[in-house]
């Protein structure tokens, strides 16, 4: 696990172009989306980074969300991300 | 209605936001220069920036140093393109290839139109008025200010921000390339002089002018009118250019300089030499590509140039093509044209 969550961590990074930022500042646990609060911890995505997400899923793990209202729990965090991906990856 | 040029910012392979060009511009030889860029992160925050292509991030820096120090509420953003955020373009369709058009990523998607540059910018200054995109090739800047300048005349507007914004990917080189667009050699001042050879050599453009209704103290220039023209000959293109000097109030001898898209192409030069000869033989003409480089916004360079000369009072020998006399320039007529098909000629005056 520990392995996916390192690969996820470069794959954000790349995917939403968060320059300046390495995986080891990553905090795995820290929320993705802090609901447009600067303030708030994490990494503060937005709506179209969610879209790059499930996009970066399905191209890389094979992985199609088929319900929208599954994307809150597993987006929560890189670490929920990547325990949905270990359990429903298809490549 | 009097329509002035309050001011103006270039982001192109001369540097950036500033007009060095004009006392120590940078020599170019060669067929090929990207843009010189400024550091972006004094304009835009970088987590709101990483979504942005280049051309995006050059497009709202040079809006806001034009519209450095005026706090007047902007009516309208009109935007000259000819191809988009072709970058961004060719990274979606890259994308498209590789993984069999399933799985697209939406940020070049939505990047791909090439209205995303005016719809930014308006974003970034918070502008919900007129927002308008041309993409009309070599003449899309020059459409964009005949819409302005339409605005100004209905009196819907009274402030506005015309762009133009293009870029030169590495594969859109190429296919201009192989069409003849660029010298097969390295392009030098002197071929300018004296063309021999097709094509010309490709820079970059991303420019901004904010345009009002009232001088200020900081005005650059007004702009007493402009004509666009097509497949024009030489009586009509005569004709337009007396309208244009009867509507200001000037003689064809009041001219000081004629700024002209000269080249270094054979076919492209001839028109403007032939037509100088014709009606303005004894006039100072003034070129700028060898500085800026040919691309679909490089005529936005011809009014920035002209602009500058009637602010600074003065010619720089380095864009002077043909020697006139020798004054303070107070009227420059702007005369670029794209493929000899589509012509434009505006008037300058201070």
């Amino acid at each position: 696990m520990n392995e996916l969550i390192a690969t996820l961590k470069e794959e954000i990074i790349e995917v939403l172009n968060l320059e300046g930022m390495t995986p080891d500042g990553i905090d795995e646990n820290a929320p993705l989306f802090n609901g447009g609060d600067p303030s708030a911890a994490g990494l503060g995505l937005d709506s179209i980074d969610a879209l790059e997400l499930i996009v970066l899923m399905e191209r890389n793990y094979g992985i199609k969300l088929k319900n929208a209202n599954e994307g809150k729990e597993i987006f929560k965090s890189i670490a929920t991300m990547a325990d949905y991906i270990s359990k429903n990856r298809t490549k | 209605m009097a329509v002035y040029i309050q001011s103006a910012a270039q982001i192109t392979i001369q540097s950036p936001l500033c007009d060095d060009w004009f006392t120590s511009p940078i020599r170019r030889e060669g067929r090929y220069f990207r843009s010189v860029e400024p550091d972006f992160k004094a304009f835009i925050d970088p987590m709101a920036s990483r979504r942005m292509g280049r051309l995006l991030k050059r497009a709202i820096a040079s809006a806001m140093t034009a519209l450095e120090g005026y706090e007047v509420p902007l009516d309208a953003i009109v935007t000259g393109t000819g191809l988009g955020c072709i970058e961004t373009t060719e990274k979606f369709l890259n994308a498209m290839l590789r993984d069999g058009e399933q799985a697209l990523p939406p940020s070049f998607f939505m990047q791909s139109t090439h209205n995303t540059i005016g719809s930014v910018i308006a974003q970034r200054l918070k502008c919900h008025g007129y927002n308008n995109t041309f993409t009309h090739r070599g003449t899309s800047f020059d459409c964009a200010l005949q819409d302005v300048l339409v605005q100004f005349e209905l009196g819907d507007i009274s402030s506005a921000l015309v762009c133009a914004n293009d870029e030169m990917t590495e594969a859109y080189f190429q296919l201009f390339d192989q069409i003849g667009y660029w010298k097969r050699e390295d392009v030098t001042e002197d071929m300018f002089r004296h063309p021999a050879t097709t094509g010309s050599f490709a820079g970059e453009v991303s420019a901004a002018f904010l345009l009002g209704g009232e001088p200020t103290e900081r005005t650059l220039c007004r702009l007493e009118g402009m004509e666009l023209l097509y497949e024009p000959t030489d009586e009509r293109f005569l004709r337009c250019v007396e309208e244009l000097l009867r509507k200001a109030g000037i003689e064809k001898t009041e001219v000081d300089a004629v700024v002209c898209g000269y080249n270094a192409d054979p076919s492209n030069d001839e028109v403007y030499a032939r037509r100088m000869d014709l009606y303005f033989p004894q006039t100072t003409q003034i070129y700028y590509k060898h500085l800026f480089g040919e691309g679909f916004s490089a005529s936005a360079m011809g009014y920035y140039v002209a602009a500058t000369c009637l602010k600074r009072g003065e010619i720089p020998a380095h864009i002077r093509y043909r020697e006139g006399k020798s004054i303070r320039p107070k009227h420059i007529l702007v005369y670029n044209h794209f493929q000899n098909r589509d012509h434009s000629v505006a008037l300058l005056s201070c």
